[in-house]
């Protein structure tokens, strides 16, 4: 079977690539969102993530309702995402960056994240197809539970596509009475201009992207996303894992079809975080200095591997693109990947050490 | 010129040891101090300058001396 270039090549590479620009000029990393919420008491990047899942939900409401796309939430499986969650969140934090932060950074030349994604890629790859499907699909057939008529439960059943629009709305609300708007007010009293179009070409291209920006920006690219998934033939927005499983299959077997909109995504994402950290001077080659790091790196990308597939999703399939499907099993499996994060940072960054 | 008290290369580091390590550094030091940080890593040369000025200290200067590369000077207070 030949590849559909119109369809699925083009259009995945183009919303990949513009998915790594904003990944990379955004520094949108949920390993670093979720993480620093405890290590560095830091709050900028959680304020994207939630503000890209509240634009995605008023938007994938909307369109739902017009008959754009059809809502497909990811099934719920409370074994699997407990466990694969949970197993993701401690890898991502040993890999130094979640699924989507380790595709950009391998664009900026990171070897560290280069050498956690072959690890991530080969894990997913074995869970899908090989040695490890055995303890995955045990933990998803036997936990699975759906509605009567087998459609997969969300938070609020039938009413669920009402919900999104209600809790997006509030959500974008909130997000901006809270800190958009008291961000500008603190710059007003400083006697601060409020916005700044001087050096736009430069705040874009050269300096980091303040946060409010990158979660618009991510959450209104996750519409369209959707639209040119479903029309590829895949019916859901974001995703990262199912693109590297892909590669590897295509490597592995030569077979085209192992080859969707998905495996171009994640391709786009690595050369458009490329070309903006080249234009930025942010590119380099960089190893860290123990090998020691590199081997932590690999294991940690390999437990996300694992975890992703188990849990039927990354943070992107399900943080980024489950959640505002308010689907039960990417809420749970959201958790644990957040859960998972927290007790490996603890450890790793917070114990005091004797 | 300042006389920089010390010096901390996280050239090479991913996320977040360049932070903590930064913050674990400047806490040990003394009031009047000053730390000099070298880092080529994206996301910490913007965060490492706003954690030290949440702690209290005066970020002196925070420059790109290359290629995804920089220094930061931090005064301790």
């Amino acid at each position: 079977m030949a590849i559909d270039i119109v369809l699925v090549l083009i259009p995945g590479f183009i919303i990949g690539i513009i998915f790594g620009i904003i990944l990379q000029r955004g520094r949108f990393c949920m390993n670093s969102a979720f993480r620093d919420i405890i290590v560095m008491k830091q709050y900028k990047l959680i304020k994207s993530v939630i503000l890209a899942i509240c634009v995605s939900m008023v938007g994938f409401s909307l369109m739902s309702f017009s008959g754009i796309i059809s809502l497909n939430p990811k099934p719920f499986m409370w074994g699997a995402q407990i466990v694969g969650g949970f197993i993701f969140g401690i890898g991502m934090v040993l890999a130094a960056g979640c699924a989507s932060g380790t595709t950009y950074r391998v664009g900026e030349g990171m070897m560290g994240s280069f050498v956690a994604l072959l690890g991530y890629a080969s894990a997913a790859y074995f869970t899908k197809f090989g040695f490890l499907n055995s303890i995955s699909s045990f933990l998803q057939s036997n936990t699975k539970i759906t509605n009567a008529d087998g459609s997969n439960l969300t938070l609020f059943g039938v009413l669920t596509p009402i919900f999104m629009l209600i809790l997006g709305i509030i959500g974008i609300g909130l997000a901006s009475y809270f800190w958009i708007f008291k961000e500008l007010k603190a710059k007003k009293t400083e006697n601060k201009p409020m916005l700044e179009f001087k050096d736009f070409g430069i705040k874009i291209f050269k300096r980091g992207w303040h946060w409010a920006p990158t979660g618009i920006a991510i959450g209104i690219l996750a519409w369209f996303a959707y639209i040119s998934s479903a029309g590829a033939g895949r019916n859901y927005p974001l995703g990262i894992t199912g693109g590297w499983v892909g590669w590897v299959k295509f490597w592995s077997t030569g077979v085209d079809s192992a080859l969707s909109w998905e495996t171009f995504l994640v391709l786009g994402v690595v050369v458009g975080a490329f070309i903006v950290a080249i234009i930025a001077k942010e590119f380099k080659l960089r190893t860290p200095k123990e090998a020691k790091k590199l081997l932590i790196q690999y294991v940690g990308g390999f437990a996300m591997g694992f975890g992703a597939v188990t849990a039927s999703g990354c943070n992107i399939g399900n943080i980024l693109s489950g959640w505002p499907h308010l689907s039960l099993g990417s809420l749970l499996a959201g958790a644990f990947i957040v859960l998972g994060c927290w007790v490996m940072a603890y450890l790793l960054f917070m114990r005091k050490r004797e | 010129m300042v006389d920089i008290t010390d010096s901390l290369d996280c050239r090479g580091e991913v996320c977040p040891y360049p932070d903590v390590k930064s913050k674990r550094k400047a806490k040990k030091m003394q009031s009047g101090d000053v730390l000099e940080i070298f880092i080529d890593y994206p996301l910490s040369a913007e965060r490492i300058p706003e954690t030290m000025k949440s702690m209290g200290n005066e970020v002196l200067s925070s420059e790109k001396i290359g290629n995804s590369e920089w220094k930061i000077i931090v005064k301790i207070k």
